[in-house]
């Protein structure tokens, strides 16, 4: 049977399960690492997992991110995007986590992710198996503006 | 390639009209090609750098559009500029009355006037000299016809019609491109000239900075990868103006399918926020980007008659519609169509056996709170499926195969006796002029 409701009704029906931190592998801990166990956690629906892996990856990288991102004024090409590993990969880390919080119908909070992404890692790429590089800020422009029709959508 | 099928209608019109009018077509035309007001001059002023705008007129000019030629006066009511067509033929049409592009003028809409162009999959050869001069005289014949009139905004040059071998970047192909662009400039130097092609990449990119230097905008037609069109181009040395000239939401070859290899159609409320944000993320490029033209203003049978249409066959408006016109004015239109909100469909994307009874439960809102209509309808499955947005045929319906439709949204769905792949549809209005269309896919198995 399938069942879905939308909008409003979703809001707040979530309790997020307590990361379980210290049973957690995270491998070697490279954010790549890290940004890989995320996606492997949100394609299973392990809302959970994936706030540890990129609670971790963000602990663990967000500074040198930063300073990556201070250093860009605009988007590095193909052959030299993994100079900015850690901006790339905490970048999606957050995209992420937006994600992972829209489907738990949490809203605003993937919201706040996605605006992390767009105002603090704005010149993360990600590369896409498919043959690409894709860039999470981009994505996350889109996700809020859908947010926010879904909100003035269901506003009385 | 969306939109081949509104060149064979055209055409179909065409033959109709020139039956049915000719009588009156001459002096249609006369007015067409000689009106007492004269061509509104649109220029674009700018740089890739400081951002490009139109002028038109001597005045700024902005371009809401749609693709697409039905209810102008809804589109002109809905905050709408502009829209396009995709063949000359269009102008012939009668509106209300009047010739397509005197009615448009009369709404205050702008046109995108479309010039077809042929494509090789369907035997157009551009190698072949006698095709060409036919093409060209054919593009000349059209830019004098119409050159003079007020509501002329740019010239869509083709439609996709690069095709998709080599990337699109076939250099004959652009270079004729480019002798046809001269050619309407040489003619009418008064509209910019926009081919119109599908999606870029680098190569094809390359390609038309490479062979059709001509050009003043591209026109770009992008679905599920919208918002990469402005970075891609810039990305390959675009320095010109461009317009997004269909988008809307992911289109059938984007989409998830079913087990049995049926495209699942988004929800219209997905398609509603698709067209929303799309539109929202494309106008934030405010240097190259002109605006864009949301696709299709009309409906059309691609998978499945409702995936791709804001209006329905009998004129509503749907949820793409108000979102549109959320995201031109940031305000709702007066009325608006109804909401989903709710769905219970067992049948979704599942097998059921011959005469097996379902029982679906929905639940629509309508914004206004006027009471709501629901049409169920069992559909077969598309067997008609073409490339590029060919003509294909609907799909029947099933008779017998819904025990109830009424002013709720619970009906009971009795299995196709036949095995085969199915949908079922519901069309809700509101008795407002709105109608939201939802379907879900499912198979019946002995």
């Amino acid at each position: 049977m399938r069942r879905e409701s939308y909008g409003f009704l979703l809001v707040g029906c979530f309790v997020l399960a307590g990361p379980a931190v210290a049973d957690e592998d995270f491998g070697d801990s490279t954010s790549a690492t890290l940004t890989g166990k995320a996606w492997a956690a949100l394609a299973s629906g392990d809302f959970a997992r994936v706030s540890v892996f990129t609670g971790r990856c963000r602990e663990l990288y967000a500074g040198e991110a930063a300073k990556q991102q201070a250093g860009l004024t605009d988007f590095l090409p193909a052959d030299k995007v993994h100079d900015m590993w850690a901006l790339n990969d905490v970048g999606t880390c957050c995209f992420i986590e937006g994600q992972a919080l829209e489907k738990q119908g949490r809203n605003a909070d993937a919201a706040a992710a996605y605006k992390q992404v767009v105002e603090s890692y704005g010149f993360a790429q990600c590369w896409d198996p498919k043959g690409w590089f894709w860039r999470p800020a981009e994505a996350a422009s889109r996700r809020l503006a859908q947010l926010e029709f879904d909100k003035v959508l269901d506003a009385k | 390639m969306r939109s081949e099928w509104r060149r064979c209608a055209g055409i179909v019109a065409l033959a109709v009209l020139r039956t049915g009018i000719a009588a009156t077509l001459a002096s249609r035309t006369a007015t067409a090609a000689e009106p007492s007001r004269g061509p509104l001059p649109v220029v674009i002023e700018g740089s890739a750098q400081d951002g490009f705008r139109i002028i038109r007129g001597g005045t700024p000019f902005e371009l809401r559009g749609v693709a697409g030629e039905e209810r102008l006066e809804l589109l002109a009511a809905c905050g709408g500029t502009t829209f396009r067509t995709w063949g000359i033929e269009s102008c012939e049409r009668i509106v209300a009355g009047s010739p397509l592009l005197d009615a448009a003028h009369a709404l205050g809409l702008t046109v995108t006037v479309g010039i077809w162009l042929g494509h090789e999959r369907h035997g157009f050869d551009y190698r072949s000299g006698e095709q060409l001069d036919r093409q060209r005289r054919a593009v000349e014949e059209a830019v004098s016809r119409y050159r003079h009139h007020p509501a002329v905004l740019f010239w869509g040059l083709g439609n996709e019609m690069e095709g998709p071998a080599g990337g699109g970047a076939n250099p004959i192909i652009w270079r004729e491109i480019n002798t046809l662009a001269r050619l309407v400039k040489q003619l009418d130097p008064h509209h910019p000239v926009m081919p119109v092609v599908a999606n870029v990449n680098p190569d094809k990119i390359r390609a038309i900075i490479e062979h059709a230097p001509d050009i003043d905008v591209l026109g770009v037609n992008a679905y599920g990868g919208v918002t990469a069109v402005g970075r891609t181009l810039r990305d390959n040395g675009w320095v010109k103006p461009y317009c997004i000239t269909e988008f809307g939401l992911s289109g059938p070859w984007e989409v998830e399918h079913t087990a049995w290899n049926a495209p699942i159609e988004p929800s219209s409320r997905v398609k509603a926020g698709d067209t929303f944000s799309a539109l929202k993320v494309i106008m934030e490029d405010h240097r190259q980007c002109l605006g864009a033209y949301a696709f299709l203003w009309g409906h059309k049978q691609e998978a499945t008659w409702s995936w791709f249409g804001m209006l329905t066959p009998a004129g509503e408006k749907t949820p793409r519609v108000d979102a549109l016109v959320r995201a031109w004015t940031d305000r709702w239109p007066a009325d608006r169509a109804p909401v989903l909100r709710e769905t219970d469909v067992p049948l979704a994307n599942a097998t059921v056996a011959p005469g097996e009874k379902v029982s679906v439960r929905l639940r629509y809102e309508d914004p206004e709170e006027q009471p709501l209509t629901y049409l169920f309808e069992v559909v077969a499955e598309s067997t008609d499926r073409r490339e590029g947005g060919d003509a294909e045929r609907a799909p029947h319906a099933v008779a017998g195969a819904v025990q109830r439709s009424g002013r709720d949204g619970d009906v009971e769905v009795t299995a196709p006796t036949n095995p085969g792949a199915y949908r079922l549809f519901v069309t809700v209005r509101d008795g407002a002029g709105s109608a939201t269309v939802d379907n879900w896919c499912f198979r019946v198995t002995r």
